[in-house]
């Protein structure tokens, strides 16, 4: 047997570079290996694509003719609420993909290989926040086609896509975080029908707070998910609600919920991905 | 020559719950040997290759891989070992190739160095055939080529193989065999986990045999099957009458054990043919129905029985939480 020297660490390729340059190389590495996913399995797009797609045409066409709210048509009414329940959805999507992906042999091949266990996890974020972007893109674009008619001022659009992105963000996290702690796909989605439906429906996403009876109406004004819709229905077609502080002020609370998201949920994901594993 | 030991555990335990899937376990690998962690499901061997790659955090005792802690020190030990688990860890939405590329991206190659990398290794494992094929489409087989290759972008210090071969046809594992064999007359160091007494005879220096988390036995190949016995005669009965009859037969001529339930008499067959034709001809000449006489190398479940004094598969692992066959479960 030759001699074998005593291996260091030294001896591994890169290992010289930057810990913060090599973090940005290995998530782009493999941010762009998730979503090389995307062409390969486009079913994955079906849920967040058409899910929203069934409840403009439903709200739309079968329920829209009911509901009538005051200085704005239900159609441009609608649209920002899709938006916002699609983003809140993105929680949902997230979720079932991560704990899909969590089962793969080969997240345990990259976590027992050097690179940062932090670059893993950002890459299932960035992956996850790419395609609920294209899911998102889509569904503006079916309303586009069915007569939905923004009316946004530059200043508004460049705000509400920032709003957006912070959201997506957000709720992408969330979903990482609680498709991490959900034992499967199946129970995810429970997870969610339990959980994220109830609060899409029980806020100002496809009816007006105000006429919603009493205890309803109080979940509503506090539900996250109505700054969501408040601020995009707020900023594209000057539709303000009122009620609550969220509700006079959705953009700022969007913010906030969003950051106060960020700082529960990363920590929390990152120690959860990290539980039971040395290092 | 400053030779280092590849794989050093003391006391390594490891709980889930009430359950203890590996009990103190002493486990040496000294650097260009091949050592073979035998034993039956759920003995603990995955769990314990999962703790030397850094993937799950032992409970007690220590692993040191090249002298480097698998808790304290586990960014140093993730570059020096490869693991190559039971169910192939790779993207199956990529290629064969693909994913040799972005494995070898990952260790830190450049764009061309990689493709030069990934290309070689193509090569080196026989994979250019199926080198653009998505790894969802590929047989078991053909991924374990892949997973293998993924593992030596860049030359382990120690490659741990965990059940290379579970699964596989028996045409598919004497290629994987083979490979495994090339790696070996590298000089490679190797851990290989696996169910077959037959797989550890083929490719160990050293076999450690363990069940319920525990070491039972240890030494060479041909050490354990001196222990173990030579090959066996077996002769299924057609029915119950005749079992107990050929099992009185036999009992009082041959060295036998028995199993009721599989109408089973099996012989201790130290000259093979020589004994098979002794056997057939004692069961014919008695008129004894059966269904097969045969002659068989010995088991898992003989080494077993002959080393430990009780049959294999009596741990109760009823709980699926603890089946290594779910290693995502302890993982997660």
């Amino acid at each position: 047997m030759s001699a074998i020297a005593a291996p260091t660490p030294a001896h591994v390729p890169g290992a010289g570079v930057a810990a913060p340059a090599r973090f940005v190389r290995d998530t782009a590495l493999l941010t762009a290996r998730s979503l090389r996913a995307i062409p390969r399995v486009p079913e994955r797009l079906l849920d967040v694509t058409i899910q929203p797609i069934v409840f403009i045409l439903l709200f739309l066409y079968v329920f829209g003719s009911a509901i009538h709210v005051p200085g704005v048509s239900y159609k441009d009414y609608l649209f920002p609420g899709i938006i916002g329940q699609s983003l809140a959805f993105g929680i949902i999507g997230a979720g079932v993909a991560t704990s899909h992906d969590m089962t793969e042999g080969v997240i345990d091949r990259f976590r027992s290989m050097p690179i940062s266990r932090l670059s893993i996890i950002s890459a299932q974020v960035m992956g996850q926040f790419c395609e609920q972007l294209l899911g998102l893109t889509i569904v503006v674009v079916f309303g586009l086609i069915l007569g939905w008619n923004p009316h946004l001022s530059v200043g508004h659009a460049v705000e509400l896509g920032a709003l957006m992105a912070l959201g997506m963000l957000a709720f992408t996290w969330m979903g990482v975080l609680l498709g991490m702690l959900v034992r499967s796909p199946d129970a995810m989605q429970g997870v969610g029908f339990i959980v994220i439906f109830p609060l899409a429906f029980l806020a100002g996403t496809f009816v007006p707070i105000a006429g919603m009876d009493a205890v309803p109406r109080a979940i509503a004004q506090w539900d996250p998910i109505s700054a969501l819709v408040g601020t995009v229905r707020g900023l594209s077609e000057g539709v303000h609600s009122s009620g609550s502080w969220q509700l006079v002020h959705p953009e700022l609370a969007m913010a906030l919920w969003c950051l106060l998201i960020v700082a529960v949920c990363v920590p929390l994901a990152l120690r959860r991905f990290n539980r039971t594993l040395a290092g | 020559m400053s030779q280092i030991t590849a794989i050093e555990t003391e006391g390594l335990t490891k709980r889930f719950g009430a359950f203890t899937a590996v009990a103190d376990l002493d486990l040496r690998v000294d650097t260009g040997t091949v050592v073979s962690l035998l034993g039956p499901n759920g003995a603990g061997k995955t769990t314990t290759v999962r703790m030397l790659a850094t993937l799950l955090r032992p409970d007690a005792g220590c692993a040191r891989v090249a002298g480097y802690d698998v808790v304290r020190e586990a960014v140093q030990v993730r570059a020096l070992i490869a693991l190559t688990g039971q169910f192939a860890a790779l993207d199956k939405h990529l290629t064969a190739r693909e994913n040799l590329v972005l494995m070898a991206r990952l260790r830190g190659r450049g764009r061309r160095e990689a493709a030069r990398v990934a290309d070689r290794l193509i090569e080196r494992f026989s994979i250019g055939e199926f080198r653009n094929r998505l790894v969802k489409n590929l047989s078991g087989g053909e991924r374990r080529r892949v997973d293998l290759a993924a593992g030596l972008i860049d030359t382990p210090h120690v490659l741990v193989l965990d059940e290379p071969t579970t699964g596989l046809d028996p045409r598919s594992r004497q290629v994987v065999w083979s490979t495994i064999r090339s790696l070996v007359d590298d000089g490679v160091t190797l851990l290989l986990t696996t169910q077959y007494l037959e797989e550890a005879d083929a490719l160990a220096d050293r076999v450690v045999l363990i069940d319920r988390g525990r070491e039972v036995a240890a030494g060479t190949p041909a050490q354990l099957k001196t222990q173990v016995g030579a090959q066996r005669v077996d002769v299924i009965a057609a029915d119950g009458t005749e079992f107990t009859r050929v099992s009185e037969l036999l009992r009082g001529r041959f060295e036998t054990s028995e199993s009721a339930e599989q109408r089973t008499v099996s012989v201790a067959a130290p000259d093979e043919a020589e004994n098979l034709a002794e056997v057939a001809a004692v069961v014919a000449q008695a008129g004894i129905q059966v269904d097969e006489v045969a002659l068989r190398r010995p088991t898992l479940d003989d080494a077993f029985l002959a080393l430990t004094g009780h049959v294999a598969h009596e741990a109760p692992h009823t709980d699926s939480r603890f089946d290594e066959s779910e290693p995502t479960e302890v993982a997660a």
